[in-house]
């Protein structure tokens, strides 16, 4: 099965390599400043000349492909506004990216990433970052992560975090925090200073306890909250069992705010990790 | 010639206990107030010539076989050793002295006793000295529920004296209300607001009709142009409509400015805001929804109208779903950004939509776990 796949990897595919160059002379043709090239079995950006000259493009999308290298030169295309490599093989990013003055979405989901660049945090006006399925922890991410005010949505699923630092206050402006299957451990109490915040993913995780202050977040028809696939203690689950807004009510509670300090004292066991990552796709084998 | 005890020689003179033990004796060293008084008892004559004797008060020489007072070392003739006020014998031979005079009991009360400042009688033993007056300890109560205070303590309450109960009553009942500006006394009903300051309303009539006034009256700029304490004039609710002066349907106070009008009322044109960011809309563009208005941003902030890609107010059609809305041309597969319509089938990811192209790109491991949990959300 492997053997075969292998093959097949290594005799370029003329026809999908064409149907780049294609897509690429058609866009320059029309000027199209959205440039669609998923799925073109693209291994480098080598593949695609001229694409780094052209300047109008506001969107780039280039997801399911084999891309490795993410050039610095690709930061020169100062219009773009939404680039999408979801589901490449990057294992690193250029330190330029963060310097692009108009990207708001980005999409790196399903790759091999194991750290960030320094500076990352500093993309100006990025709202939707999108690292769903790599290999970060707390001790990846750049030192000014967390400067990403303008931030509406983060995606970290599929990540191997333990811990998310309390500056995550400093996303204001964060809507949406996905923190699906991890192996977090314990929140910062930071979490219930995200005013906005509408969408909270927690599931999978190693979470025993949940600081009071969570119970600060609005709960609407507007906002979802997932708790499941946690180890949480008994006073959690049962309420778990009632509904989320029950839980939140309870943890605006004076029982609960008395009940977390003694936890604090005596703080549960840590569950072990729940999925067994080495089989993900994001590890370099 | 030997001088005489003065009480061998006085048969007459009553036989008189230890002055100490007297309550007066008591009362006057309880009261060390009542300083500059001796209290003194007869005595007798030591042994000293008759000749150099005199009596303290009139100054003469004494007979051989006279009685003779001896009270403290000095001698008296026994009509000369009297009150200073009625000039009577002392009853029971008991006197108390005053600034080197002598009184017995009765005009000693009258003169120098402190008076109960509730009964008005004399205070004999124990003085409570209190609120600038002297009281028996059984006349000074609270004013309020007539416990003895003496042995309580008591506080001072706007003039009454009030135990420590009861104080602590009428402050609690005092407590958050106004007081009027013009009589001081606490406002128990809605108080009237006048030029800044609170007044019961009853102080005050209407301009107009010159009834008595009631919490409702209102406060009118009688001319325009000058600050708002400087002119003002009240009017009672009567009065004040025929005026048709338009009401804030935020703050209930008439609106002499520019009005507003939306939502069914009148509202001060700074007071007209929207319900999530109070923030004034001064002209802006409102959005109304259940009885309330928002700005542009919160209303669809809320009301979840704006786009998920591009985050701008959605015109025309809007996708939702997820939890979500989209422009109707931003509405795209989030892995590979293809565009979708309503009969388009995806694959929910993080609450993002994922084409069924795009979901089998998935990495196998990645696949089967959404699967699971798929499943177990179907079971429950």
């Amino acid at each position: 099965m492997s053997a075969e796949g292998q093959v097949v990897s290594c005799i370029p595919n003329t026809s999908k390599m064409s149907k780049a160059k294609k897509v690429l002379e058609e866009a320059r043709e029309i000027q199209n400043p959205e440039l669609d090239l998923a799925d073109k079995g693209i291994a480098s950006f080598e593949e695609l000349p001229g694409l780094l000259n052209m300047m109008n493009i506001t969107r780039l999308t280039l997801s399911h492909n084999k891309i490795k290298v993410v050039p610095p030169a690709l930061a020169n295309l100062t219009n773009l506004e939404i680039l999408n490599l979801a589901n490449n093989n990057i294992e690193e990013l250029p330190l330029s990216l963060s310097s692009m003055p108009k990207l708001r979405i980005l999409n790196l989901s399903i790759n091999r990433l194991y750290s960030l660049p320094r500076g990352f945090g500093a993309f100006p006006i990025l709202e939707v970052l999108d690292l769903t399925y790599n290999n970060l922890n707390e001790k990846t991410l750049s030192g000014n992560f967390f400067q990403l005010e303008t931030l509406r949505a983060l995606y970290l699923g599929d990540n191997d975090f333990e811990y998310i630092s309390d500056e995550i206050k400093n996303l204001k402006n964060l809507q949406i925090l996905v923190l699906r299957e991890n192996d977090i451990i314990e929140l910062p109490k930071e979490i219930g200073e995200l005013v906005r915040l509408r969408e909270l993913h927690l599931q999978g995780n190693r979470l025993t306890l949940l600081p009071p202050e969570i119970g600060n977040l609005e709960v609407t028809n507007k906002s979802v909250f997932k708790f499941e696939g946690n180890d949480w203690v008994t006073p959690i689950a049962d309420q778990l069992q009632l509904g989320v807004s029950h839980l939140m009510d309870f943890l605006k509670s004076e029982t609960y705010r008395i009940l977390y300090g003694r936890y604090q004292q005596n703080k549960p066991q840590v569950p072990p990790p729940c999925i067994d990552k080495a089989k993900k796709a994001s590890r370099i084998r | 010639m030997f001088p005489v005890n003065t009480q061998d020689l006085s048969p007459d003179v009553p036989n008189l206990k230890p002055f100490m033990a007297s309550d007066l004796y008591h009362r006057r060293m309880a009261n060390s107030k009542a300083g500059g008084l001796k209290y003194l008892q007869y005595g007798v004559v030591g042994s000293m010539s008759l000749n150099n004797m005199l009596c303290t008060r009139c100054c003469e020489g004494f007979e051989p076989n006279e009685k003779i007072v001896n009270s403290a070392g000095e001698l008296w003739h026994q009509e000369c050793f009297v009150c200073a006020q009625c000039f009577q014998v002392f009853k029971d031979g008991i006197f108390f002295e005053f600034e080197g005079r002598k009184y017995c009991e009765h005009d000693f009360h009258v003169l120098f006793a402190p008076c109960c400042g509730k009964c008005g009688e004399f205070v004999i033993g124990r003085v409570i000295k209190a609120m600038n007056a002297n009281w028996h300890p059984g006349c000074f109560r609270c004013e309020n529920c007539h416990t003895e205070l003496a042995d309580l303590g008591f506080i001072k309450n706007g003039g009454r004296a009030l135990c420590h109960e009861c104080n602590a009553k009428l402050k609690a009942e005092g407590l958050g209300k106004y007081v009027c500006y013009k009589c001081h006394g606490i406002i128990d009903d809605q108080p009237l607001k006048f030029r800044g300051e609170v007044y019961h309303p009853y102080h005050f009539n209407c301009t107009q009709c010159g009834i008595e006034l009631d919490e409702n009256a209102r406060e009118v700029r009688s001319r325009p142009g000058f600050a708002a304490n400087d002119m003002n004039e009240l009017y009672c609710l009567r009065c004040h409509d025929k005026m048709g002066i338009p009401i804030c349907g935020a703050c209930r106070r008439p609106i002499e400015e520019r009005v507003v009008t939306a939502l069914g009322k009148h509202w001060h044109v700074e007071h007209f805001v929207c319900a999530k960011c109070e923030k004034p809309f001064f002209g802006h563009r409102h959005y109304e929804k259940k009885g309330l208005a928002y700005c542009e941003i919160h209303y669809h902030q809320l009301f979840g109208n704006l786009c998920f890609v591009c985050n701008q107010v959605i015109a025309g059609d809007a996708f939702t779903s997820l939890n979500k809305a989209w422009c109707h041309h931003h509405f795209a597969c989030s892995m590979c950004d293809q565009k979708m319509n309503q009969k388009t089938k995806f694959y929910e990811f993080d609450l993002k939509p994922v084409c069924k192209k795009c979901y089998e790109k998935f990495p196998n491991e990645l696949r089967r776990r959404l699967g699971k949990q798929h499943a177990a959300q179907q079971r429950t």
